[in-house]
């Protein structure tokens, strides 16, 4: 999937009359069908606020989103909705799994809502978690994984629908190093077997390795794309 | 070292206090304006009606006692009949005392009716010479009509047929000087002239000012009390005094303020039967500040937790919490107290006329708000917040600061076999206590035990919630997809959140069931009853409706003439009064036991048969006796009801439910001789066979219609009657019970809001994930039915549970009624379908707030 932003402004409302805080500024970002973007910059750069645009859960200020064809900053809520629930899978820094729910059932969600038929969702659903290594893990409730695991979990959770677009905010953050390499190799994995297009946010110049270009938030501002040599 | 010396000086210990409490109460409560509405008006709500409760009683009350005073004037002291009036002969015997400056007043003091308007009034007949002594007439001005006010004037108030009115009273009624009225007391009919206008002082106030004064004289010719005075009021200027009068048996010297004490011991189960229905919206609103200063404490734990790494002493993070539930018990009980005025009036009117049917004639007015009410209401509200907060207050002091900083951890029920045994602990207790007898006449074991099922309820609740969910997971998740699960796996995962707000409404919705089962079981009861003790054909009434009962009679000549007529085969003269019998008031009925003995069917305790215990009654001279009367004395058959002069054995105890007082019934001819009393209240009419009801109706309103102001009434209406005042005098116990339900729901409304403020994350994350905002309020609007059921379902249970004791044991030792049970299905159901629709309703508010998350903040709070 295609992502496009075109002079997007994003500012956020401060809670008092003080003037608005601007985030993003101006910003005109490509990123083809397929690529592996990573998004890279000091904390408070507009790297989530980027990746929040892209991914339909916050509207620019200014300027327009497009994904593929559909012009996402125009879209009314419901549109929004159906459309994250489609065609976008989101892997946070915190695993963010829902806590009431078991593994295969937090796995299950995506599908759930779409209300696909029950052996479909049980194939898809062992599909991935083989595909993550977490088959034996199937019944278990968040709080007794490790967070490696819940991390592979989450990624299932974002794939499992097949999603065209991958969106990853800090997903080795709260993972140690060995860790962290097994959910990049993970990402590297998905990316190379499904072809969905991955925008990944982080500060580690590991993580960055794993894309196929670097595009750096300074400012508010997006510095153009340098290409990673592997 | 600064710092120390510093941190040492009050002042600053002061600050730091208040500045943590500005931190962890007072800015979250400014920024939660709907919670913190919702909770202070839950209190409000309850405190509300606990104070509207008590101003109605008490203004009821003192609207009898203000007219007990004002007529009883200046005496210290009465001389008074047990069962009646005394002989004026009486008088005699306190001339000796007159010298060493003792004063007394005849007076007669008696109900009468006021025709054609049946306006019920009291007649106060005194000395008009000697009672300026005694009554304050100073500011009663005699208004005689004419400008030079002539002694003539004044000697026209003691002509044979003057009465004297109080001038407002005369006005609304269009009478003046010299205007005939009408009067109907004790069955004697006559015409007197108004010959004096009283300004509305004094005495002239009693009564709300329906009375009407006149010369003893007068009052003893014209309405058959020749050498009879209803009391005598004394002024005895030295308690010394008190020793040296000797009265023959059955009266009795005493202060005119026992007549009140007796009035209010009459009332008091009553009262607190009111009183404890309101308490339930009180109970109601606890739960609702302890849900709460919960809420509080689980979303500030991680400020909590910082605070006490910073080194906050623990006792002033209770303090701070504490401080909450003082913050939001002040602010509801003071809301309480003012919507409490408000609906006192509105309960008065309510309260006022079950009094005024069942017990004494009382016209309460205004409701006054006095220091005394105010102060309950303030102390209940936040005495009852502060000790609702004292547990989640001590929990977060105590918690290690690490825990408190992590999330979660609070959320789930700690020992819940503990809470299982408990509640097992609290039933059995429960029912042990309710075995116990009452102390003075109230119920308290059964209190107590309703209070011991409400706890064991409350510590179900978890477990029940719990249950529900599961019961019902696999049907929402069917229904409902992904958004049936979730709504299913939330309820227990925020369980001791959950599990309090449905304690409150299952603690509301029980009370509803077992006051509906109670109501509805009596009513039953009195229907059943009624029907099978109204078995005669016709009534001939001097009043229309009941509740002039006591006021309105027939001279015995109308019983006689009605006799003689050829479709008539018995009639039954019933005359009832109120005796004071063991320093309390009773009522004492009678009627003709032959007549009842044939035609009749007087429920029985014991023995089976009704006719038997009459005709025993008749050959022995004795008595039967009501349920309550038997309870209330500890009676039975064989044993005496003394009465002056007369020694009654009880030969039956029959089912009544027309007073809780106590009814003694005799044959009519032991009545006429143990009273001296000849006049009917009412004569029971039996028609010979074949003869038609609405035939003889007419031809007895034109016979005696206008001749004795007689009004026929059929069985019929007589039970409906009946139905009538029984519906009147249970409505407020409905609405009471219908506050509570509304406290409930605030509840619930108050903890789901709560909650999706602690869950603003997980539900923002949900959204991410592509949950819509439709599917966000059906799982939303599915959680709040889910408590709903397992509210009304544990509701249901408690209700039976406590329906059980309010039947068996509160009503029986309170009023000494034996009420079989029946079920008021409809009722039941449209009360528990009221409060279902109402929970799941109560998620549709925190439903808007879920739609006003913005996603993008939620998650970049993480």
């Amino acid at each position: 999937m295609q992502i496009s932003l075109r002079d997007v402004s994003h500012d956020y409302a401060a809670s008092d009359e003080s003037a608005p805080v601007h985030v993003l500024d101006d910003v005109s970002l490509e990123i083809a069908s397929g690529d592996f973007a990573v998004l890279m910059g000091a904390s408070g750069s507009g790297k989530s606020t980027l990746l929040n645009l892209i991914g339909a859960v916050d509207r620019p200020t200014r300027g327009q989103v497009f994904l593929g064809e559909v012009e996402t900053s125009a879209l009314d809520e419901s549109k929004l909705t159906s459309l994250r629930r489609t065609a976008i899978g989101f892997i946070f820094q915190f695993f963010n799994l829902i806590p009431t729910l078991s593994v295969a059932e937090n796995v299950a969600f995506p599908l759930s809502l779409a209300r696909r038929p029950k052996s479909e969702i049980a194939e898809r659903v062992g599909e991935v978690l083989q595909r993550v290594g977490l088959p034996h893990r199937a019944r278990h409730y968040p709080n007794e994984l490790s967070g490696g695991e819940m991390q592979r979990a989450a990624i299932a959770r974002a794939i499992v629908h097949r999603p065209p677009l991958l969106l990853a905010d800090e997903p080795t953050g709260n993972l140690d190093s060995k860790n962290g390499a097994l959910i990049l190799e993970l990402l590297r994995e998905v990316h190379q077997s499904l072809r969905p297009t991955i925008v990944m946010a982080t500060h580690s110049d590991v993580a960055a390795g794993f894309g196929d270009y670097v595009v750096r938030v300074e400012d508010g501002r997006v510095q153009p794309k340098l290409k990673i040599e592997n | 070292m600064a710092d120390r010396d510093a941190a040492s000086r009050p002042f600053s210990i002061f600050n730091f206090q208040f500045s943590i409490l500005k931190a962890l109460v007072l800015r979250p409560l400014f920024r939660e304006k709907t919670r913190t509405a919702l909770t202070i008006l839950g209190i409000a709500v309850g405190v509300a009606v606990v104070v509207a409760i008590q101003l109605a009683n008490q203004s009821a009350l003192r609207a009898f006692r203000e007219s007990v005073d004002a007529v009883a004037g200046r005496a210290n002291y009465q001389i008074v009949g047990d069962v009646g009036n005394i002989d004026e002969r009486v008088l005699l015997a306190l001339r000796p005392l007159w010298k060493e400056g003792a004063r007394f007043a005849p007076v007669i003091d008696v109900e009468g009716m006021l025709e054609p308007q049946g306006q019920p009034v009291r007649i106060l007949a005194v000395d008009l010479l000697s009672d300026l002594h005694f009554r304050d007439y100073r500011y009663a001005r005699i208004e005689t009509g004419a400008k030079d006010q002539a002694l003539g004037d004044y000697l026209a108030l003691f002509r044979p047929d003057a009465a004297i009115l109080p001038a407002p009273f005369a006005r609304e009624r269009g009478l003046g000087i010299g205007s005939p009225i009408l009067l109907n007391v004790l069955g004697h009919r006559r015409t007197l002239i108004v010959r004096g206008l009283l300004q509305a002082e004094g005495p002239a106030t009693a009564f709300n000012g329906n009375i009407i004064v006149c010369d003893i004289a007068t009052a003893q010719r014209s309405f058959g009390l020749a050498g009879q005075l209803s009391r005598i009021d004394l002024m005895l200027p030295d308690e010394k005094l008190v020793s040296r009068i000797t009265l023959p048996e059955g009266i009795r010297l005493e202060r005119p303020s026992r007549r009140n004490e007796r009035v209010e011991k009459m009332l008091r189960a009553f009262r607190v039967n009111l009183f404890a229905l309101a308490g339930v919206a009180l109970l109601v609103g606890m739960f609702l500040v302890y849900n709460t200063v919960l809420i509080s404490i689980l979303r500030r734990r991680k400020d909590v937790g910082v605070l006490k790494t910073v080194g906050t002493a623990p006792r002033q993070i209770f303090a701070a919490f504490l401080a909450e539930g003082l913050v939001f018990g002040l602010a509801g009980s003071i809301l309480g107290v003012a919507l409490g005025y408000v609906l006192a009036s509105a309960i008065l009117r309510a309260v006022g006329r079950t009094i005024n049917t069942l017990y004494v004639t009382s016209a309460p007015q205004a409701v006054e708000l006095t220091p005394g009410v105010l102060l309950l209401g303030v102390l209940v509200g936040t005495v009852l917040s502060l000790l609702s907060s004292l547990q989640p207050a001590l929990e977060a002091s105590r918690v290690r600061p690490s825990a408190m900083i992590r999330a979660g951890l609070q959320q789930r029920v700690a020992h819940p076999r503990m809470l299982l045994l408990l509640a097992a602990a609290c039933f059995v207790a429960g029912a042990l206590v309710s075995r116990l007898p009452p102390v003075g006449g109230i119920a308290v074991a059964g209190y107590v035990a309703v209070l011991l099922v409400v706890a064991g309820f409350s510590l179900l609740a978890p477990a029940i919630v719990q249950a529900t969910s599961r019961l019902f997971a696999p049907l929402l998740e069917r229904t409902f997809g992904i958004v049936g699960k979730l709504a299913a796996v939330s309820l227990p995962a925020s369980l001791r959140r959950t599990s309090i707000a449905s304690a409150a409404l299952s603690l509301a919705t029980g009370m509803m069931v077992a006051v509906a089962l109670m109501v509805g079981s009596f009513r039953e009861t009195v229907r059943i009853w009624v029907d099978q003790t109204v078995s005669s054909d016709l009534w001939l009434r001097p009043a229309k409706g009941l509740s002039n009962a006591g006021v309105a009679l027939f001279p015995p000549q109308v019983a006689d003439e009605l006799e003689r007529l050829p479709f008539i085969r018995d009639v039954d003269r019933v005359r009832g009064r109120d005796v004071v019998y063991r320093d309390t008031i009773i009522s004492v009925g009678s009627g003709e036991f032959d007549v009842a003995a044939a035609r009749g069917d007087l429920p029985m305790i014991a023995p089976r048969s009704a006719s038997k215990a009459l005709l025993d009654a008749v050959r022995q001279q004795g008595v039967v006796v009501s349920e309550s009367f038997a309870i209330r004395f500890n009676m039975k058959i064989g044993d005496a009801v003394e009465l002056p002069g007369a020694r009654l054995p009880i030969t039956g105890i029959y089912r009544d439910y027309s007073n809780d007082r106590g009814v003694v019934v005799m044959d009519r001819p032991l009545y006429v001789r143990t009273f001296n009393d000849t006049a009917v209240n009412t004569i029971v009419v039996y028609l010979k066979d074949g003869v038609d009801k609405d035939t003889a109706r007419k031809t007895l309103e034109r016979t005696f219609g206008p001749k004795h102001r007689a009004f026929v009434v059929t069985n019929g209406e007589i039970k409906s009657e009946v139905m009538r005042i029984f519906d009147q005098t249970f409505m407020i116990t409905y609405a009471l019970l219908g506050v509570a339900i509304v406290v409930a729901v605030l509840g619930i409304v108050n903890t789901l809001s709560a909650l999706i403020l602690e869950r603003t994350r997980e539900l923002a994350l949900l959204r991410v994930g592509g949950l819509s905002a439709g599917e966000l309020r059906t799982m939303l609007v599915l959680e709040s039915t889910l408590l709903g059921i397992a509210s009304t379902v544990a509701g249901l249970v408690m209700g039976y549970a406590l329906s059980w004791i309010l039947i068996y044991v509160i009503n029986k030792q309170s009023f000494g009624w034996t009420i079989d049970f029946y079920t008021p299905t409809a009722l039941i159901a449209a009360s528990l379908g009221v409060t279902l629709l109402a929970s799941t309703l109560a998620g549709l508010a925190p439903a808007r707030l879920a739609r006003r998350i913005n996603i993008a903040a939620a998650l970049k709070s993480e």
